[in-house]
């Protein structure tokens, strides 16, 4: 018998696995299943999800035979299993109910089927099944050289160490994020990865974000939806592998349902990065219990993450959280050491005019008609654009932000640093004439490159 | 008894992905991977093709309890079908059959060719020599996951629901 250990890659759900059941008429019954959860050595949990013949058949007779692939060899591997006993509390039944939501919710099927239970197996035994596949032929499979798993191991351990020194020396939050995010693209090759912060309003807000281009900062996703949303809620880092073959899946019945007439409201919410992910892995950004954010990674590998990946990405994300809270409890006003202070650009007023306009009612600003920030962010511009065009003040510090109750900051745990990172990309992004630049720790900036028309209004309706 | 209409034969011959199902005296479920289909001429009857590498206990059951079951899946949008029905022959597959087994491989390598299986892993499975099962075909269920998984199987058999991915 084989140890379940050994074969991790085939409980990533990237080919679906075969399980066959048997009546006790002596009648057997064959269906593609998702996924199989490995529990332990002796254990595989599978989900129960509708009343079908296959449940029927193991509540009866709970013998059963799952043919299981890996996805990087394309081996196959054979478990006899005997239901032993089904899960519908608890840890395990958890864990396989959100992860089921996680890919629901991003096909609008959320909340449309739950698990019932989580059946927990045991395996009688487990094989290798020898003889599926003939040997290589060169002439169709050429050899290639793969790193050992020592040699990928010092790597990945170099790796870690060179982030963990970057988070180390970051003396601002933006560049802790940065830094950490392009160290993740250049020593272990995680090209697209992001970091959201929670605000007050309990939403996640992506602060900065690498490998997509100049969008994605400002994206929201709320708490418990989607993958980000549920690791943030659940507190615990979740793992998805072959996301394109579950979406298929859900969309499938998702079909099914509306060729039946009962198509479910809600709409697809996309996926937060690459429209074509195949791997996606969230860890929470934890001190102790509280929620300081999420750090996000997206490949188009299938199998880009696995539970080594989880692991020592996870030692990382302790000190990244570290990081951020020791950037948002920083002195307000320190000097930032040569070279921190983000560099200006050019001071010549341009003769273009840029139209700021405040909708009241929504705590919004559009420029130009198109859709700028909104919320403390967007109150905090105003603030900004309105002093500066009263006295032509453009120095400001934080603390005055902070004394300024008409902002609306908490009291404890403002992020008021993760704000203006957000206010500074966005403007960036859709109005690069104004900026925001740190001079100092807990002072910044105003540099303003055109004329600046301000308009107030109660709502865009 | 239930006879596949031409839809139905287009799905099973499309490289579809195939799993088949037996039990032994008591009762334990087993399963293999077959390695080629074929409908007979008056679509009540098929053969499946076992490899003998692989198949061997598979067979044996077969050959006892005369039972069989067999699901035929579309990777690219999870459609779906399981057929159930009576084994009534079990031999070697004839070298004339081997260019049918040959055609599956071939076909299955394409569809899953799109989802990360390569196409050499796939003509790496081992194919020949194959037991030839044939079988009178009892039930047809409806396998697609959704509400009406596990139902028997009313014609027409619908054309691929649009894909996003």
């Amino acid at each position: 018998m084989i140890s379940l250990r050994d074969i991790p890659e085939c409980f990533e759900g990237i080919i679906p696995a075969m399980m066959t059941t048997c009546s006790l008429e002596g009648e057997p019954n064959i269906t593609e299943i998702s996924q199989v959860h490995l529990v332990d050595d002796r254990h595989v949990a599978l989900s129960h999800q509708f009343f079908n013949k296959t449940q029927r058949n193991v509540r009866e007779n709970p013998y059963a035979s799952v043919l299981l692939f890996s996805p990087r060899t394309f081996d196959q591997y054979r478990l006899q299993l005997r239901l032993d006993h089904s899960e519908s509390e608890g840890a395990l039944f958890e864990e396989m109910a959100a992860r089921l939501q996680v890919i629901a919710s991003h096909t609008g099927m959320c909340g449309v089927f739950r698990l019932l239970s989580a059946d927990v197996y045991e395996v009688l035994s487990a094989e290798h099944v020898q003889g599926f596949l003939l040997p290589p032929d060169p002439r169709l499979d050429p050899p290639r050289r793969t790193a050992g798993r020592l040699e990928a191991m010092a790597r990945e351990l170099r790796g870690l160490q060179a982030i963990s020194g970057r988070v180390n020396r970051a003396v601002c939050l933006e560049g802790l994020l940065e830094s950490v995010l392009q160290a993740l693209d250049e020593e272990l090759g995680f090209r697209h990865s992001m970091v959201l912060l929670p605000d007050e309003r309990g939403r996640l807000v992506t602060t900065a974000s690498h490998g997509y281009g100049s969008g994605g900062v400002g994206a929201e996703v709320p708490m418990e939806e989607g993958l980000i949303g549920t690791v943030a809620a659940r507190k615990r880092p979740m793992r998805v592998a072959g996301v394109g073959a579950e979406l298929r899946y859900w969309r499938t019945i998702r079909a099914e349902l509306q060729h039946a007439g009962r198509a479910p409201a809600t709409q697809e919410i996309p996926l937060p990065g690459l429209p074509d992910a195949q791997a996606q892995l969230a860890l929470p950004l934890l001190i102790g219990d509280r929620l300081v954010g999420v750090l996000a990674l997206e490949s188009r590998e299938a199998m880009a993450f696995d539970v080594w990946t989880e692991t020592f990405l996870n030692i990382l994300a302790n000190q990244i959280a570290s990081g951020i809270d020791r950037a948002a409890s920083a002195d307000d006003e320190a000097e930032l050491p040569a070279g921190a202070a983000i560099a200006g650009g050019s001071q010549e007023p341009a003769p273009r005019t840029r139209v700021f306009q405040l909708f009241r009612n929504d705590d919004c600003i559009f420029v130009d008609g198109e859709y700028l920030i909104r919320n403390i962010p967007a109150k905090i511009l105003w603030k900004l654009l309105r002093a500066n065009a009263g006295n032509g003040r453009t120095e400001f510090s934080n603390r005055e932000l902070r004394l300024d109750d008409s902002l609306g900051l908490p009291e404890v745990r403002d992020n008021l640093e993760s704000r203006l990172i957000l206010l500074r990309k966005r403007l960036e992004e859709k109005c690069p004439e104004v900026q925001i630049r740190p001079v100092r720790r807990g002072r910044f900036e105003l540099q303003i490159g055109c004329r600046i028309d301000l308009q107030e209004k109660d709502s865009a309706a | 008894m239930a006879a596949l209409d031409l839809a139905l034969v287009e799905f099973l011959n499309s490289g579809v992905v195939l799993g088949c199902a037996s039990r032994d005296s008591r009762l334990v479920p087993r399963s293999t991977w077959p390695v080629g289909i074929r409908v007979e001429a008056s679509g009540e009857e098929v053969t499946l093709f076992l490899p003998v590498a692989t198949a061997e206990e598979v067979v044996a059951n077969l050959r006892d309890s005369r039972r069989i079951a067999i699901v035929a899946t579309a990777p690219a949008d999870h459609r779906s079908l399981q057929l159930k029905g009576q084994v009534l022959e079990e031999r070697l597959a004839t070298d004339d059959e081997r260019s049918q087994i040959d055609l599956y491989r071939a076909c299955l390598a394409r569809t899953l060719e799109p989802h990360g299986v390569p196409r050499a892993s796939v003509l790496r499975i081992a194919h020949w020599p194959a037991h030839a099962v044939r079988f009178r075909v009892e039930h047809v269920f409806v396998q697609t996951p959704g509400p009406v998984a596990g139902q028997p199987f009313q014609a027409p058999f619908r054309p691929p629901e649009p894909v996003r991915s």
